[in-house]
């Protein structure tokens, strides 16, 4: 090759290395956020774009091997232990399930003892209108308090250092069969908190709180006459079916939103570019369709809001007349990045009822949504009017069975949150395979008793596992590798960006796989499965931390922390059908883990 | 013996037969639609084996015994089981928000008269009180078709196969499970 | 004509008048086209099979008359050959007639109907529950036990069971239809005069399906339209000291468990719906009136009026029982 050819070639590749650098970090990912100091994890999602990414990188693929239990520590409680752990400069912070006690633990003295304890003492009785295992999401920290819900619907700030009561909001009944078991979110001075319930025939609101005093700012709820939603004239819905007026009445049967569901138990993500919050809905109530014709708006969506004055903005409607329990809880990811070449801010959701959406966040256009497991139940979703095409042979009806849908209640993917990692630019999802019979029948409405109506059982789906990690590529819109769990799996995700995602397995392994390829590089068996949030800090002496809560439970656990009885196929809103194994592969637990490289 | 000597002793077995038969299926049990309207008060049934000094011995409350070999008292008991939501949170026996009832693990005890004061009272970790929301005896009608769910019952009274999904085994298949101490689900329960 | 055979002559002739007196629960007075088309099969059926029954006697009669004494008969072959003949094309050409009659007035039955009211009926042991279905889902209502239609428009009913089978029937409107568990049927009625009717149950469906009667209301459009929307307010609020008191009653105890009531906390299914409870005529599925002294002892022991209904004798005071009572008589 002469000289000539020899320097264009050169030239090109390095115009070629130069376009791949700036391809990779065109991969922003998420916007300009508030970014907590890097070392620190202050809220359950990292960040308000919701991305469970950690920053530090001083355990990677080759050194992961080594990593090692540094502490652990034990809660007490030994039930579904789905929190978060929160740390701040040299404390962490993590709360239990009900009894909702809040330890702060001292990172800076070997072995991490305990700093104080906070127990708020919630009313036992909440225990009979939790759903889904006793679990709270975890805490918050903001501006020197720490932040919990407590199961009988109090909301309490704790001064973060000597662990005394601030304030302490009441804002659930469990005599109407509400609770709260979702992690708050504190933006702009505001604390967000949702109910749980739509099991129980509650209405469902988010409220935000004054996070010095605790007084009520405002409250909305996802259900009734646009004043109580607080649709004003900023709702602009981008899709025709959500433009009107009073939808949240004219779409259900007299007096049945006020009991219709609804609730925000999930995730709720923030950008502050567009100041708007966004959060999903539960699913209406009861199950059984047919006592509530509609599309039983506001259920089953997404709504953005102005955080300072809770006035809606737009609203998207994943499952209308949702029939088959798919909450629209899930966290969002706020991304920027391109969509058919065009680089746009958009939302990604990996969606309960089986599809992977790509969304303008500022508008609430679908701009693309693919299935993202084996779904049956949805046909597709049609972008041009934004519905979702139910299949009529999965329809259930009272009085029979109808068979194989899929995904089953638990939807492609529950509450568990992922997470992504501007490196690679994939979501990493964990998630489940799971199909169900349902028949739904009339249920009877007694405030502070389910409101259900129906009878499911879950099973595995195609190929056998329940369990899947799916790192899925939101701009190609396709897996790009995949690992099959025998048990679901019901565990947050971590990316990190020494190119690690870790996660939890129901009969306790905590795994780090790659990033880029999901080859397994490290796993440790905890004493209990593992359904929490994995976090990963710096701690006081520099070293990275990676923490997880180890403790089965949850709605896909209760087997084992309720001791339910497998004959009974029904057991456990279905779940006995689907993991009739669990209590032979773990028992209940509630041990804090915390794991490092040797020093 | 001659034919017709013959014929006539058929004649009065079969009809003999007959008889014994129609009899046997008249009132096979009583069915108490009418209840007394006025509240009646309830001794409250012991919940913990342990006495101190002396064991004072007590006869169980009859009327409990007659609920649970009731056949219509129990399918009763299945209608209100549903009517009442309590499959909402016990499902068809396997649990679900909560415990199983249809195994031998009982917190506060599986004699019928300790079900129904389950069910009236409430029980502090989240079983609702339905003192005052239910006539005693669709209290006793349920606690009886709890007690069919472990196999307690008589099999000729307890309910077969409910229509509907098939989810778990009949009452009638179910062995009988009496209830058991031991119970090793109290240990979650967590101190208020 | 005989003493005996007037007497005869009037006890028949009586009792086919006074079938046709019943214009309530009669097959042999429709008021709707449905009832009419099948009433037209039964009239062809008693006026053909009626007069051949008639002939057929007459014809033994004369045969046997013809044949006294001798030992058998002595009718040339060829009368014979003619009378048989004849005979077999007349009950030929008859069924087929019948059979005409019958196709056509089936096709009529389960012909298609233009801008129906939407029903539907759900059978329950022993009542009735109806829901008025609108494309508007916040326009649907639901009441027990009776059931209203306008006049000169078809009524699209869905029938549905969530117990065991039962059979509504509705004589002077249409035939029988089953309501099966987990099977829909459907009938439609289109009734064309005004009036009161009643319809039961027609399928044996447990101990009070003697007691399970539906109160059938035709009225003009006009007044149906305002019944409907009637309908679709809540239950009326409570002013005095007894029925506030009847209210938080009726909510805090055993009846909230079981019933609802429009803009009140009581949400129960199971039971008949009491949004309106006053404004209907009847209580317990046609067992007894509805007025304040039969809903009281209603209330306070429902098993002594009808053993074996699913509604408990709950424990009232009897202040309790007055207010509560009072309260429902309020919901007109």
């Amino acid at each position: 090759m002469g000289f000539r050819s020899a320097s264009v070639f050169g030239f090109r590749l390095a115009l070629g290395l130069l376009l791949a650098v700036v391809a990779t970090s065109a991969w922003c990912g998420p916007p300009a956020v508030a970014k907590a100091a890097d070392g620190n994890w202050t809220m359950p999602a990292r960040d308000y774009a919701s991305t469970r990414f950690s920053p530090l990188d001083q355990v990677n693929g080759s050194n992961v091997a080594k990593l090692k239990v540094e502490f652990t520590f034990s809660t007490g409680v030994n039930r579904g232990q789905e929190a978060a752990p929160i740390v701040v400069g040299s404390t962490m912070y993590i709360v239990t399930p009900f009894p909702n006690v809040l330890y702060a633990l001292d990172l800076s003295k070997p072995g991490a003892p305990q700093k104080w304890k906070y127990e708020p003492h919630p009313e036992p009785a909440a225990q009979g209108v939790a759903c889904c295992d006793v679990v709270n999401r975890g805490a918050v920290y903001w501006q020197g308090k720490v932040i919990i819900n407590t199961l009988d619907g109090n909301t309490i700030a704790v001064d973060a250092d000597t662990g005394k009561e601030v304030w302490k909001t009441k804002l659930g009944d469990i005599n109407k069969g509400e609770s709260v078991t979702m992690a708050p979110l504190v933006v702009k001075g505001k604390v967000l908190v949702g109910n749980s319930g739509g099991e129980f025939g509650v209405r469902g609101w988010i409220a935000a709180l004054d996070a010095d005093s605790g007084k009520l700012v405002w409250k909305a709820f996802n259900t009734g006459p646009d004043k109580d939603v607080l649709i004003g004239p900023d709702f602009k819905p981008f899709y025709a079916s959500d433009k009107g007026t009073d939808l949240g009445v004219k779409s259900w049967p007299p007096d049945a939103w006020k009991i219709g569901g609804s609730t925000v138990w999930g995730w709720i993500s923030y950008d502050p570019e567009l100041d708007l919050i966004y959060y999903g809905t539960g699913n209406p109530g009861p199950w059984n369709p047919a006592q509530r014709p509609g599309a039983n708006k506001w259920t089953s969506g997404l709504f953005a809001r102005d955080p300072d004055t809770g006035q809606a903005r737009w609203f998207y409607q994943f499952s209308p007349h949702d029939l088959h329990d798919y909450d629209a809880v899930n966290e969002s990811l706020l991304l920027d990045m391109p969509v058919n070449g065009v680089r746009r801010k958009v939302l990604v959701r990996p969606e309960r009822n089986g599809f992977f959406y790509v969304m303008d966040r500022a508008t609430g256009q679908v701009l693309s949504a693919d299935p993202y497991g084996y779904e049956n139940a949805i046909l597709r979703v049609d972008l041009k009017s934004g519905n979702a095409i139910y299949n009529p042979a999965m329809q259930p009806q009272a009085g029979r069975v109808t068979r194989h849908i899929c995904p089953a209640s638990p939807g492609a993917k529950d509450w568990n949150p992922s997470a992504f990692s501007p490196r690679t630019g994939l979501v990493y999802i964990p998630h489940i395979n799971l199909c169900q019979d349902s028949e739904p029948s009339e249920v009877n409405y007694i405030a502070g008793t389910p409101y259900v109506g129906a009878d499911v059982r879950m099973y595995a789906g195609p190929g056998g596992n329940r369990g899947v990690f799916t790192a899925w590529n939101p701009v190609t819109r396709k897996p790009a590798w995949e690992i099959k769990e025998d048990l679901p799996l019901w565990s947050g995700a971590l990316a990190t960006a020494g190119d690690l995602v870790f996660y939890g397995t129901m009969d306790g392994w905590f795994k780090a796989v790659d990033a880029r390829t999901g080859a397994l590089k490290w796993q440790f068996k905890t004493d209990s499965g593992i359904i929490g949030q994995p976090v990963s800090y710096r701690g006081p002496d520099g070293r990275q931390y990676i923490a997880v809560l180890s403790g089965v439970g949850g709605w896909a656990g209760a087997i084992v922390v309720g001791n339910l009885d497998p004959r009974d196929q029904t057991a456990g809103g279905g779940w006995v059908n689907a993991v009739p194994d669990l209590k032979d592969k773990t028992g209940p637990g509630g041990t804090l883990y915390v794991f490092a490289l040797p020093k | 013996m001659s034919s017709r000597f013959r014929s006539d002793v058929a004649s009065i077995v079969v009809v003999a037969l007959t008889l014994a038969a129609l009899l046997g299926g008249c009132e096979r049990e009583r069915r108490e639609y009418h209840s007394s309207p006025t509240a009646t008060a309830q001794p409250h049934p012991r919940l913990s084996t342990l006495q101190p000094g002396d064991m004072l011995s007590a006869p169980m409350d009859p009327v409990g015994l007659h609920f649970e070999n009731n056949a219509y008292h129990i399918t009763q008991g299945g209608r209100l089981y549903r009517w009442f939501n309590c499959n909402g949170c016990h499902a068809n026996g396997g649990g679900s928000i909560g415990p199983a009832l249809m195994d031998a693990q009982w917190r506060y005890g599986g004699r019928i008269d300790q079900i129904h004061a389950s069910i009236l009272e409430g029980r502090p970790n989240g079983m609702p009180s339905w003192r005052g929301k239910m006539t005693d005896q669709q209290a006793w009608q349920l606690s009886a078709y709890i007690r069919a769910l472990s196999g307690n019952v008589r099999k000729d009274a307890a309910p077969s196969r409910r229509e509907g999904m098939r989810a778990t085994p009949p009452p009638t298949r179910i062995p009988s499970q009496p209830p058991r101490s031991g119970d090793d689900s109290a240990q979650t329960v967590p101190a208020p | 004509m005989s003493q005996r055979g007037l007497h005869w002559g009037i006890a028949t002739g009586s009792i086919a008048l006074l079938a046709a007196c019943n214009q309530v629960q009669s097959a042999l007075a429709p008021v709707a086209d449905e009832s009419r088309a099948i009433e037209r099969v039964w009239d062809l059926m008693l006026w053909i099979c009626g007069p051949m029954y008639v002939l057929v006697l007459l014809a033994l009669g004369y045969a046997l008359w013809r044949n006294r004494g001798t030992g058998h008969g002595r009718a040339s072959d060829r009368t014979l050959w003619f009378g048989l003949l004849g005979f077999t094309v007349l009950t030929a050409g008859l069924l087929t007639v019948l059979t005409a009659q019958s196709y056509v007035q089936d096709r009529r039955l389960h012909a298609p109907v233009v801008d129906p009211v939407n029903v539907r009926i759900t059978a329950k042991q022993w009542w009735w529950q109806v829901e008025y279905l609108d494309a508007d889902p916040s326009k649907q209502f639901t009441t027990a036990n009776e059931l209203h239609l306008p006049v000169d428009r078809p009524a699209r009913i869905e029938l549905r069971t969530s117990d065991v089978i039962h059979s509504l029937w509705i004589p002077v409107l249409n035939g029988k239809e089953d309501l099966i568990p987990g099977h829909a049927n459907m009938i439609t009625m289109t009734p064309r005069k005004v009036g009161r009717y009643r319809g039961q149950c027609a399928e044996f469906c447990g101990l009070q399906h003697a007691n399970m009667a539906l109160d059938v209301r035709v009225d003009d459009p006009r007044a149906f339209a305002a019944w409907q929307s009637h309908q679709r307010m809540p239950g009326n609020t409570p002013t005095t000291r007894a029925t506030m008191a009847g209210r938080n009653d009726f909510t805090a105890t055993a009846c909230a468990m079981c019933h609802a009531i429009g803009g009140t906390d009581a949400g129960g299914v199971v039971g008949p719906n009491l949004t309106h409870l006053a404004s209907r005529s009847a209580l317990a599925a046609g067992a007894m009136p509805l007025n304040r002294g039969t809903l009281e002892t209603w209330i306070a022991d429902p098993q002594r009026h009808k053993p074996g209904t699913n509604m408990p004798a709950v424990p009232l005071q009897p202040q309790q029982l007055s207010d509560i009572t009072d309260y429902l008589m309020s919901l007109n």
